[in-house]
């Protein structure tokens, strides 16, 4: 049987699909309309979304507690371990900060030098299954705004991609459209690290001499050169693997981030916006 | 705009803007497999499934571009995979005459193998390479979610829509209500 589709449906169908691509377009190129229209709406939506998620907050323990059981119970015993030993090194490492600090007030390291910063506490994880990014407490009346970088005590985070006024978005290193120009603390090799998804390791494929040594467990750094989105000197990760990149015009490095961004509770926003 | 076809609307609206809070506030973080359902999804699935091929489509888009407004993912990439989703459920769904039983359960969780494998692969065409590595776990819980949840959100859907016109497609196609 032959069937004609109605005109107005298909007329439908084609306006959508090319409304879609249309916005697709934009929204890859984060034309700056979709960005502002997003902030406005994150500024309405996001105390409504806290409500919502202080409401839901039984319901989400509640659900951790049925699928990490198991997990929970190792990792009760490992932290029990870990805490013991800890406070043995506390003492000693109270001493080495000590001196840590008073050798980055010397070389006026940017990292740990006077650059202001905001501590945020994670607020709830991604939003969407394709999403790398969380939200944090903090927003653009605490002082933050988008660009800023992001991180912990153990290195690099991520990013400010969004902020409204008491919320703000982190992309986090493991999002495949995040980049970091990084830095080998030993050669001091410069290079481009990019995310390759959740639990995945960092991936540098650009930059790299093909020659150059680099050995397993070598720490990057942000290379914070000119016109960087980050100051020098934070931690990103270290290198686990290297193998000769594709023609031969670099060594791709594969690197373990320093801070696990999938279990992230207390996270430090650098007010460092690149015009410094 | 006649005042029965404004109640609709706005009915529509509300449950648009509620399906959106309750994804981003409660279910975004009830994980498993690192993945989580998707109720903007299951809107679009529902429409399709409870109205054809023409409703799939415009719930799909409506659904997915206020998912894209909260979310740090390229704008429009929902709405575009949610259009082509809920469309497609609307075609299989005529095409078998909308039977019960265990067929909108087993649709639905195949739409959200669907919906996953063209949202990462339209990623891959705009240069967001989102990794295959990360597919399967959340295709797998995608598909569960709406597989048990889409017999009540067929339930709203029917109470929401049910006063409207019938779908221009499912006409044609002889399908029933």
């Amino acid at each position: 049987m032959a069937i004609s589709r109605p005109t107005g449906s298909r007329t439908r169908l084609v306006v959508l699909l090319l409304a879609s691509v249309t916005l697709l377009t934009f929204g890859v190129r984060d034309v700056p309309v979709i960005r502002d229209v997003r902030e406005g709406v994150g500024t309405v939506v996001d105390p409504v979304v806290g409500a919502v998620q202080a409401a839901a907050r039984p319901l989400g323990n509640a659900w951790n507690g049925i699928t990490d059981y198991g997990n929970l119970e190792d990792e009760n015993a490992e932290l029990r371990d870990r805490l013991a030993q800890l406070e043995g090194d506390r003492v000693a490492a109270t001493d080495a900060e000590t001196q840590f600090a008073e050798l980055s007030r010397s070389v006026d390291l940017p990292y740990v030098g006077d650059v202001p910063t905001v501590a945020a506490r994670v607020s709830s994880g991604p939003r969407s299954n394709f999403s790398h990014a969380v939200e944090i407490d903090k927003g653009t009346d605490d002082g933050i705004a988008v660009g800023m970088p992001v991180a912990t005590g153990g290195g690099l985070v991520g990013r400010v991609s969004r902020a409204s006024g008491s919320t703000a978005t982190v992309e986090l290193l493991s999002d495949p459209e995040f980049r970091v120009g990084v830095r080998l603390a030993e050669g001091g090799e410069l290079g481009t690290a990019r995310g390759q998804g959740r639990g995945e390791p960092l991936a540098v494929d650009t930059g790299i001499d093909p020659d150059t040594e680099v050995a397993e467990g070598t720490g990057l750094v942000t290379s914070g050169v000119d016109r960087s989105a980050y100051p020098a000197g934070i931690p990103v990760g270290e290198v686990t693997k290297t193998r000769e990149g594709s023609g031969g015009l670099a060594l791709d490095l594969v690197v373990e981030p320093l801070v696990d961004v999938d279990s992230l509770s207390y996270v430090t926003v650098l007010q460092w916006t690149g015009d410094e | 705009m006649r005042p029965r076809r404004r109640f609709v609307l706005a009915k529509t609206v509300l449950v648009l803007i509620g399906a959106l809070l309750l994804q981003i506030g409660a279910v975004a973080d009830l994980r498993l497999l690192g993945a989580t359902g998707d109720l903007l999804l299951l809107l679009a699935v529902a429409a399709g499934w409870v109205d054809g091929p023409d409703r799939g489509l415009s719930w799909g888009f409506a659904a997915g571009l206020a998912y894209d407004l909260v979310l740090d993912t390229p704008f429009g990439l929902s709405a575009l995979t949610y259009a082509v989703v809920g469309y497609a459920v609307g075609l299989v769904s005529v095409a078998l005459s909308r039977p019960a039983g265990w067929w909108p359960v087993s649709i639905a969780a195949l739409a959200g193998v669907l919906a996953t494998g063209i949202y990462a692969g339209v990623g891959h065409l705009v240069g967001v390479p989102y990794p295959f590595g990360d597919l399967p776990p959340v295709a797998l819980v995608v598909a569960a979610w709406n597989a048990v949840l889409i017999l009540p959100v067929m339930r709203l859907m029917r109470r929401l829509v049910g006063a409207q016109k019938p779908d221009r497609i499912a006409l044609v196609l002889g399908g029933r209500r």
